[in-house]
């Protein structure tokens, strides 16, 4: 057993001075703060206290800190952005098993098929020391959820043995570091089993206690998903979202842009968001996808018992109590909450929330960093619309498929999605249509051929083509919906792919007349082979010249002699307004169309693009991995798809 | 590059400390002037124009004359700007609408022969947008100076400025501070807007509110948390006064 040695406290004490005094490293460690304890940079040995219950908020904040530069910006010139990559290797000293349990779930959440490189860095240039719980918090469960103790994911664990400490080694960095700066000595018998009886003496102290093995937990919560629970207990929520931010398993985050007073250089800052907070869904168009608390309320729980266990296969609580003391009405404690709902039955459906999908996400740069591109062109659209034409500077086609998106990049206002409008294309642009709805929109439509913009993407999953090959298409767009629904129409007419496709017909309603998008193009479509196209809009105006049909887009239905559809052999696209989803489906149905040949794109607030943010989170379904375009059987059991 | 935007700042019943906040800018008062034309500025600058796009006030409306002079700075500006929180909530001018003026003058002026001067005529203390619509808000007392940064450079940019809409907790939660709650004292954190990164309860003060609600202090949820902290509803009511008095929250935009 030589990877277990022995250290004298006055030993241990001399190690971490040395550390201190070497300078090579930052060294952090628990201190005490009050009553309570924070990791913070150690100034001496004497600082540190392994005797804490737990820390105010987890060591989390090391490598994916509270306020982080992403990257910073130069806005004399045209573009010119540089990726942060300071950091002084450091060394955290006390953090309990429940923290490196947590630190290894979220290495899979950052360090999955796209990387982060940011938290990647930090988790390289990091020596782990990690310390048995001694006392333990009275909010702490982690006994119930098994992160009481680990065998891995350290680079140095201690164990208060009497008057000394055990270090099992974790790993080669570990050893490395105790040859260099320690006087240790290898374990004998005796002192190994001391560990195993202080591990269990600290046993002894929980309190509080899960009454359910946690692999049951998502489908407890499968099972009480409509339960009044939430609502009970969310009435008591006062939203401070408190809860996420001392999680040590909250990954979730926004981005904004700082700038200097003399806008000439800024910022790209990420900073912790939180799911319980009312802007967390919130779309550039103002509508927000999760608007009660107890959606809010609830969402956090599935998302760590259900959500996240469905895709990374791990329960995304360690227990370590920090939300129970956190929260001020006390209903955060997610033992309190799967103790309430115990004796419901359990389902064997435990992934109904979530879909598989496999998806190449494209991150061609580092995480966030968007390709330079250049407007090359900007065409009116309506009086509120543009289109414009982007071409990658480093002369690379985008290489997307219809129903993907991108995220443009204005430095000093921000970042958003926009669905591609073109078809996809050898040709080294694309074309997004933009409709001035926030500060990205609005100031898009203010810049002029030439300008520099900022590309990530393509994301997400387009249309599946082939599925649609020898099928008949019938491709239902509303308003703004129209935008990735001509990447769609102009690909299957393109006289090269026209013959793979059957009869198509194509639905598009908008608001008035003067609203309506690509008018020139409509007329084109409706003279291609075997096409028909209708238009409707839902209203005209006193003095718009308008003598097409008037009414919303299921009045156009009935006009499409649908009894002639051989609606087995139909694949049906449906994009539009949240609202419309409901009635358009419905008279698909009316139409014979089996659910699975219905396509839908969602519209959710696609923040990172990658799977990381959280903020487009249909159920446990991230809209910008494995949406935007869905099948609508695998969507339509989604409680929060069309509500 | 387009014209810059010419900015005056005037100011009504007030300490100046969030103008003074302004001008305590020092070196980076030079990017300030190198984004935006200050043409009005009594606190710092002898000169004044009446010709501005953005203007930015700093005060609460306490007399007829307030009224008027804020509806002409209203009709002469573009951008109205509400600059701290006797501004943007009425602040702690507004504790005295909890009682008769006659008696509050009474009490501060004693018999001074005060009676029909213009000057002492007052009215029930109004925030800005009781009297006249407000286009952004820079909450605080005083003011948070990188707030004011990122409002100003955003309307520099003719970006809509985005000031947070949730509670303090959040960036009090970030800072690692011990709960206030924790400590036994009332803290409005919970309920009051962020923005100011939480230097309050960093500085081991509780909140006061200066930011304004953004929860009303009577909701049921509230109540449990008092009660839970064995602490009066009266009490934090009463802590609701000193910024917030007759408000009971601010609407999101606010």
């Amino acid at each position: 057993m030589s990877h277990i040695k022995t250290i004298s406290k006055n030993d241990l004490n001399n190690f971490i001075n040395k550390l201190i005094d070497d300078k090579t490293y930052e060294v952090v460690g628990v201190k005490s703060k009050g009553k309570r304890f924070v990791f913070g940079a150690l100034e001496n040995a004497n600082e540190l206290r392994l005797d804490h219950d737990v820390t105010i908020i987890p060591p989390k904040k090391y490598f994916f800190p509270q306020y982080e530069r992403l990257m910073d910006f130069n806005l004399e010139k045209q573009f010119d952005v540089k990726p942060n990559k300071d950091m002084k290797p450091r060394i955290i000293i006390g953090i309990h098993p429940y923290d490196v349990i947590a630190l290894e779930q979220m290495d899979k959440v950052y360090l999955d098929s796209q990387t982060d490189d940011f938290y990647k860095r930090r988790r390289e240039n990091t020596i782990l020391i990690a310390s048995d719980i001694k006392n333990v918090s009275n909010r702490s469960f982690a006994a119930s959820m098994n992160t009481n103790i680990t065998d891995k994911g350290f680079d140095l664990l201690l164990t208060n043995i009497e008057n000394k400490y055990a270090i099992t080694i974790g790993s080669e960095k570990g050893k490395r570091l105790l040859e260099k700066y320690a006087k240790i000595e290898d374990a004998k018998e005796a002192d190994i089993k001391k560990i195993d009886t202080a591990r269990k003496k600290t046993l002894n102290k929980y309190k509080k206690k899960v009454n359910i093995s946690k692999e049951d937990w998502p489908s407890i919560l499968v099972d009480n998903y409509d339960s009044g629970v939430w609502e009970e207990r969310s009435d008591k929520c006062i939203e401070c979202s408190s809860c996420t931010m001392v999680c040590p398993t909250c990954y979730c985050y926004d981005i904004k842009d700082e700038l200097s007073l003399n806008l000439k250089t800024g910022s790209r800052i990420r900073t912790w968001d939180g799911c319980l907070l009312r802007d967390f869904t919130k779309v550039g168009s103002g509508e927000v996808f999760r608007e009660e608390t107890k959606e809010r309320y609830r969402h956090r729980f599935f998302r760590k018992g259900n959500y996240l266990p469905a895709r990374y296969g791990f329960i995304a609580c360690v227990g370590c109590g920090r939300c129970g003391i956190a929260c001020l009405p006390d209903i955060a404690d997610p033992s309190d909450v799967i103790n309430s709902l115990s004796h419901h039955r359990i389902s064997d459906d435990t992934t109904k929330f979530f879909i598989k999908q496999e998806t190449k996400v494209a991150e061609t740069n580092i995480i966030h960093v968007p390709r330079k591109a250049t407007i090359k062109r900007i065409d009116n659209l309506t009086d509120a619309e543009k289109l414009f034409e982007i071409e990658l500077d480093d002369k690379k086609p985008l290489g997307h498929k219809p129903g993907q998106f991108v995220e443009v990049s204005i430095f000093g206002i921000g970042e958003a999605p926009f669905g591609l409008a073109s078809p996809p294309s050898d040709s080294f642009s694309f074309e997004i249509a933009v409709r001035k709805v926030g500060n990205v929109t609005s100031k898009l439509q203010e810049m002029s051929v030439g300008d520099k913009i900022g590309i990530r993407g393509p994301f997400g999953n387009g249309f599946d083509i082939k599925a649609m090959e020898g099928k008949n298409l019938l491709l239902t767009s509303g308003g703004i919906g129209m935008y990735p629904m001509r990447s769609l129409i102009n690909y299957v007419l393109d006289k090269k792919n026209r013959k793979k496709f059957k009869q198509i017909i194509i639905l598009y309603g908008a608001k008035r007349p003067k609203e309506i998008l690509f008018l020139n193009e409509v007329e084109e479509w409706k003279k291609c082979d075997d096409t028909t196209c209708k238009l409707t809009v839902d209203r005209c105006e006193q003095g718009e010249c308008w003598t097409g049909d008037i009414g919303l887009i299921t009045t156009l239905f009935p006009k499409i002699r649908a009894d002639k559809l051989d609606s087995k052999n139909t694949i049906s696209v449906v994009i539009g307004p949240p609202i419309m989803y409901k009635f358009v489906i419905k008279c698909l149905q009316t139409l014979g169309i089996p659910d699975e040949n219905i396509f839908v794109s969602l519209e959710r607030r696609m923040k990172c693009g990658v799977g990381k943010c959280g903020h487009c989170q249909i159920n446990g379904v991230y809209v910008c991995k494995e949406g935007p375009v869905f099948n609508f059987k695998d969507v339509k059991n989604l409680p929060e798809a069309f509500e | 590059m387009k014209q810059k935007p010419r900015v005056a700042v005037f100011d009504f019943a007030d300490c100046e400390g969030c103008e003074l906040e302004i001008a305590d800018l020092e070196e980076e008062i030079l990017d300030l002037i190198e984004i935006v034309d200050i043409v009005s500025f009594r606190e710092v600058m002898k000169e004044h124009s009446d010709n501005y796009d953005i203007a930015i006030i700093e005060g609460s409306v306490m007399r007829p004359m307030d009224e008027k002079r804020l509806r002409d700075i209203r009709s002469k500006a573009k951008i109205l700007v509400a600059l701290g929180a006797c501004a943007t909530i009425g602040g702690v001018n507004k504790i005295r609408n909890q009682w008769m003026h006659d008696e509050v003058l009474r009490t501060v002026y004693g018999e001074a022969p005060i009676h029909g001067n213009e000057l002492f005529n007052v009215f029930k203390t109004k925030a800005l947008n009781e009297v006249v619509p407000v286009d952004y808000y820079i909450h605080g007392c005083p003011i948070d100076r990188d707030e004011f940064k990122h409002v100003i450079t955003a309307l520099a940019l003719g970006k809509k400025p985005e000031i947070p809409r949730y509670p303090v907790c959040v960036e009090c939660k970030k800072n690692e501070n011990i709960c206030q709650f924790e400590l036994g004292a009332y803290c409005l954190g919970p309920i009051t807007r962020a923005g100011c990164k939480a230097i309050c309860p960093t500085h081991n003060s509780p909140c006061e509110g200066c930011r304004g609600l953004i929860k009303k202090a009577e909701t049921e949820c509230v109540w449990e948390v008092l009660e839970r902290y064995n602490l009066s509803y009266e009490d934090i009511r009463r802590r609701c006064t000193m910024y917030n008095y007759g408000k009971e929250e601010c609407k999101v935009d606010e």
